[in-house]
């Protein structure tokens, strides 16, 4: 609990807190498109392509996370017979399972757009597209932004995770840290509160993002 | 100008148009009345085939909009739709409500359609909303914007589904200004409305429905104080006791 405590492991949290950014929010925009095309695909009425999506969506909601990233990094590999770097692993498996949870709310903001607002743009002589893109994307938009911010935050959480399969995100390299120092305790209270306060500046990010762009 | 010959409607079991035969004719106003769930709604839908029709032909400029290889988004464009429930944009505001559509089919450019709005605007009395969003106005203002947004297609005919029964009563008076206004300048109108003073004043042929049938077709004068059918005066009655237009209560005598 000294001075060089400090100096060691406030750069290795703050390395590591890069990584933690970096899968989660490529994750997630990955996770973004996976849930706007699987959301879209739930809510027509396209057999094959709905069956696809619910599989998909089942598989990662009964499977937990932790489970997936093993998954993805020590047996989908051998499949390939390609060697998947460990952060590469955890963008897909971020991305996988935060776009499952996505396509749900997807699917909901998609549907609460009231048929009214459609069938008078139909009724106007737009087209499909022109249809979904300035009549029903936005209203979905607005109405699937919490929900989104709140799988984000999500998402940050759970790249905690990838630690069992060695990606250096921050908790992992706290682990690290204190396996080699046995300074446990101020190591462990140190990354609690890096995440509490990471998360709340997130928090207070959604609160405001809602604010200013939805109701 | 529209013709519309056998025309039918079932909802699996249900039967809600039998057999409709109704030519519209340029510049005629047609108003359609009759008891709920008599099939008015799905009668106007099926025009521009919000519903898909079962069986008959409609007839738009020599060609039948039913056939498959018939772009129903043409007729769509030259035959606008006015709904009970307004149906506005909520993210957009009313100058962009009304320009929506002419942009996006490529009728107009982005600076026709501000000015075409801007004019529509003034003719439905809302000049000084343009810049705000509809869930600021009253239910008589939105409709006359969702009016305004119809007609900034510049449609050879308008259909209107009950434009003023989502109304205040109050406010239906504003509405129906406009909407005499339009007939007054020549445009082709089929209106279904409980509003029978209306009918009565603007209407050059009144239409009643029942049962997916129509019963009776003719002048105001001669479907609403004439009726030469009981399913007419029954309804015309039983409505009179029900409505607001005590000052035709001569009407269905
Ligand atoms: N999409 C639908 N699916 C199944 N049945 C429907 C559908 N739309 C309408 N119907 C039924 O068709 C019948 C006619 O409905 P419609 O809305 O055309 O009546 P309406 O004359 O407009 O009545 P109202 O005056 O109440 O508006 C009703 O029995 C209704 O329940
Ligand atoms: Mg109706």
């Amino acid at each position: 609990m000294d001075a060089e405590f400090y100096q060691t492991i406030i750069p290795m949290l703050l390395s590591g807190i890069r990584i933690t950014f970096f899968i989660a929010v490529t994750g997630i925009l990955i996770g973004i498109v996976i849930g706007s095309l699987c959301g879209y695909i739930l809510q027509t009425e396209i057999k094959p392509l709905k069956a696809v999506a619910e599989v998909y969506i089942w598989i990662i909601r009964a499977t937990p996370l932790m489970v997936q990233a093993l998954y993805v990094y020590f047996v989908i590999p051998k499949w390939l017979g390609v060697d998947l770097p460990a952060n590469t692993v955890g963008i897909i498996v971020i991305a996988l399972n935060s776009g499952a949870f996505m396509s749900e709310i997807v699917k909901g903001a998609l549907q609460s757009v009231d048929p009214g607002q459609k069938e008078a743009a139909a009724s106007l002589g737009l087209n499909g597209a022109q249809i979904l893109f300035h009549v029903v994307i936005p209203p979905a938009f607005k109405i699937a932004m919490p929900g989104l911010f709140n799988q984000f935050i999500i998402s940050v959480k759970d790249t905690a995770l990838l630690s069992v399969i060695t990606v250096n995100e921050v908790t992992h390299q706290a682990q690290n840290y204190a396996a080699l120092s046995f300074q446990t305790i101020p190591t462990y209270t140190v990354l609690a509160l890096f995440y509490l306060v990471v998360i709340s500046v997130l928090i207070v990010l959604q609160k405001w993002v809602e604010k200013r762009f939805c109701c | 100008m529209i013709n519309i010959c056998h025309m039918k409607k079932n909802f699996g079991e249900l039967e809600v148009l039998r057999d409709i035969n109704v030519h519209i004719h340029p510049g005629e106003v047609v108003c359609i009345i009759g008891p709920s769930g008599s099939g008015k709604s799905t009668f106007l839908r099926c025009i521009n085939q919000l519903e898909k029709p079962s069986g008959g032909e409609i007839l738009y400029k020599g060609e039948n909009i039913l056939d498959k290889s018939y772009d129903i988004r043409k007729f769509r464009e030259e035959v606008g739709m006015v709904f009970q429930r307004f149906n506005l944009f909520p993210l957009l505001t009313v100058r962009e409500n009304v320009c929506l559509a002419p942009v996006l089919t490529g009728h107009k450019s982005k600076a026709e359609a501000v000015t075409i709005a801007e004019e529509l605007l003034k003719k439905v009395g809302l000049s000084e909303k343009a810049d705000v969003y509809p869930a600021t106005l009253s239910g008589g203002q939105q409709q006359r914007v969702a009016i305004a947004r119809a007609l900034a297609m510049e449609p050879q005919a308008l259909l209107f589904d009950e434009p003023t029964s989502a109304l205040d009563p109050e406010l239906v008076g504003d509405v129906l200004e406009v909407m005499k206004e339009l007939a007054k300048e020549g445009m082709t109108m089929v209106v279904v409305t409980h509003e029978m003073s209306f009918a009565h004043e603007v209407a050059d042929r009144v239409i009643f429905m029942a049962d997916g049938y129509i019963v009776e077709s003719g002048t105001p004068d001669q479907v609403l104080e004439h009726p030469g059918e009981e399913r007419t005066r029954t309804f015309l009655a039983r409505f009179l006791t029900t409505d607001k237009t005590e000052k035709y209560a001569g009407l269905a005598r």
